[in-house]
């Protein structure tokens, strides 16, 4: 639990946040994200880490703590003033009816009232995700692949003309192949870096975290279990946290690459060199 | 790129307006000449020029009964249709329809509630009054089974279509056991009152009508303006409607007031009348899209000539008598439900 940061300047910051859903209590949730961080969120699945998501969204409200964005507490917000400041981008990607994938990048704006400059940020947009080929098109007549892209366009069109906000990404790579996962990763740390937006995003490819972020939150049993610089993260940290045995290699240029070891190898004396 | 692609769509999109609107006209004149009493072009002057002499013949059946009449279908079959359009919108499915759901069915099970225990009861209400209590009784039994779809189905079922139908016939079986209660308990009068709800009949039309109805569809227009677009994020689910920034509860509780009104007076006026919902919206969605706000104005359109033909038809089939266009509607509209069925589970 080494970070800390003076929540003054922090774009998000939690303090002590609750929540129950059912009969299941998550949190307390102390964190603060500060502008332009990388902030990478893991744990197994049904840790909580999309609850968490949720709070940060302010799609859940909390039972008790304080959760302030921008030295205003989150629930001042209006959802309109909320949504030119932040976006998410979603785990699924249905949309109904079919609509054309032009109007769906342009939702992403659909709070702004006057806004002249629409059909050229979606234009824009579109082509930072690598979406320009799909306008025209039905969005239920794309593949799984196209409809990520465009929903990512619709996120970045969100976010287009701000500065210093704060994008949400909830697995959104899942499941997706390789390739396209690599190349939508870095059309948003493209677009947000631009900006100096920070990213806030839960993964489950634990590879994509330890290279692409700068900062991991480890959640487990609905609560927070860990706040580390990348490079001060473990393999035993990791093996704690997903409960399996891991081993990395490094490839010959020093990238280090951690997966579930097959042979049940005493892993944990293998430290993680960055 | 950008720009020719907008102007082609735009003009896509304006032609259908116009066409709609020449064959509505075309249409209301056409049924205006149809009928048992022929309508000759000096009956179109007379009424025209508005003498103070009392209109006779053609000129007197013209402008008493068959305009009222027919414009009163025009206007009925548009909030029928917006009804169907923002229904659809608002639960992210274009099966859903007020009609399938039990809304109008709820309207006219407090309508008929009404007409019953009100008489059982021997108030004597003013007639002033009458035009529109039935309304108001008809809004409020919209208004509640709205609440119940949109939090029972949302809690039983959550986002499955097949729940929220489900849940609709439970409602609709309801209702109809609350009518069938109140034709049995009802006099002879009543129960010729209460046929009436259940087929649908567009006879009861008079300027006085007319021009309430008018003034309820400028207003739900009015309304309109601002939500078709936010009613457009939507179908991207509630959460990340939130997300962009749309106040889904409020939205969500301004469609439904929206609907209850256009269907409360659809049903106290003329009673059941099936489908015209669920055809006009889908037919706007073949012509241009699913854009909420192209498909609103231009379905009201489309659903006015729709009844303006099923109520003509209603008219004129069998003259002297008159067949119920409930009938009509439903002949036309239970198999256009089917193939829509047939092409949903042939896309998924």
């Amino acid at each position: 639990m080494s970070h800390l940061h003076t929540s003054a300047t922090a774009l998000l910051s939690f303090n002590q946040v609750t929540v129950a859903l059912g009969k299941r209590q998550f949190g307390p949730f102390t964190l603060s994200i500060q502008p332009g961080e990388q902030v990478a969120i893991l744990g197994p699945s049904g840790a909580g880490k999309s609850t968490l998501l949720k709070l940060l969204a302010r799609e859940l409200t909390p039972a008790s703590g304080q959760a302030q964005f921008e030295q205003r507490s989150l629930h001042d917000w209006s959802l309109a003033e909320l949504s030119r400041r932040r976006a998410i981008l979603p785990q699924s990607h249905e949309v109904a009816f079919g609509l054309p994938v032009d109007l769906v990048i342009g939702l992403g704006r659909v709070a702004r009232t006057y806004d002249p400059q629409l059909s050229s940020i979606v234009q824009q947009a579109a082509e930072q995700a690598s979406a320009v080929h799909l306008l025209g098109r039905r969005f239920d007549t794309l593949s799984g692949g196209e409809k990520a892209r465009v929903q990512m366009a619709r996120v970045f069109a969100q976010l287009w003309d701000v500065e210093q906000g704060l994008l949400l990404v909830d697995e959104p790579l899942a499941a997706l192949d390789p390739g396209l996962q690599f190349s939508l990763m870095e059309a948003i740390y493209t677009f947000a870096s631009k900006r100096g937006h920070a990213i806030l995003a839960i993964l489950h490819d634990i590879n994509q975290a330890l290279q692409g972020f700068e900062r991991l939150i480890f959640i487990k049993h609905g609560a927070m279990v860990g706040d580390y610089q990348t490079p001060h993260v473990t393999l035993p940290l990791l093996e704690a946290l997903y409960e399996v045995r891991l081993a990395s290699a490094v490839t010959e240029t020093g990238e280090v690459i951690v997966a579930p070891s097959l042979k049940q190898v005493a892993a944990a004396s293998l430290q993680i060199v960055r | 790129m950008v720009k020719s692609r907008l102007f082609f769509s735009q003009q896509l999109t304006h032609r259908p307006a116009w066409l709609l609107m020449l064959l509505l006209i075309l249409g209301v004149w056409a049924a205006a000449t149809m009928g048992a009493v022929t309508i000759t072009w000096s009956d179109w002057l007379a009424i025209l020029q508005g003498d103070d002499e009392p209109l006779s013949g053609g000129a007197y059946v013209l402008w008493h009964l068959r305009l009222p009449r027919i414009l009163f279908a025009v206007m009925i079959g548009a909030a029928l249709a917006l009804s169907g359009a923002l229904t659809q919108g608002l639960f992210r499915n274009p099966l859903a329809d007020p009609g399938l759901l039990g809304v109008t069915s709820g309207a006219a099970c407090a309508a008929a509630l009404t007409i019953v225990l009100l008489a059982g009861s021997g108030i004597e209400v003013p007639v002033a009054l009458r035009y529109w209590l039935l309304p108001a009784t008809a809004f409020a039994g919209a208004v509640a089974v709205c609440f119940i779809l949109d939090s029972v189905a949302r809690w039983l079922t959550a986002d499955s279509i097949a729940g929220l139908l489900l849940t609709g016939i439970a409602l609709n079986a309801l209702a109809a056991a609350v009518i069938g209660l109140c034709t049995y308990l009802a006099t002879d009068e009543q129960l010729r009152s209460l046929t009436f709800w259940t087929l649908g009949s567009l006879a009861g039309a008079n300027w006085a009508l007319t021009t309430a109805l008018l003034l309820a569809l400028i207003l739900a227009f009015w309304a309109l303006r601002r939500l078709t677009h936010t009613m457009n994020a939507l179908a991207l689910g509630e959460a990340a409607a939130a997300h962009v920034g749309v106040n889904v509860r409020a939205l969500r509780v301004r469609v439904i007031m929206l609907v209850a009104v256009l269907c409360g007076f659809a049903v106290a006026w003329c009673g059941m009348i099936g489908f015209i919902g669920l055809v006009a919206p889908h037919i706007v969605r073949l012509l241009v899209g699913p854009d909420q706000r192209r498909l609103a104005p231009l379905a009201m359109l489309v659903g006015a000539i729709l009844l303006l033909l099923a109520d003509t038809a209603a008219r004129t089939v069998a003259i002297p008598a008159e067949i119920p266009v409930g009938i009509f509607t439903a002949l036309l509209g239970a198999p256009f439900f089917l193939i829509l069925l047939a092409r949903m589970r042939r896309g998924s």
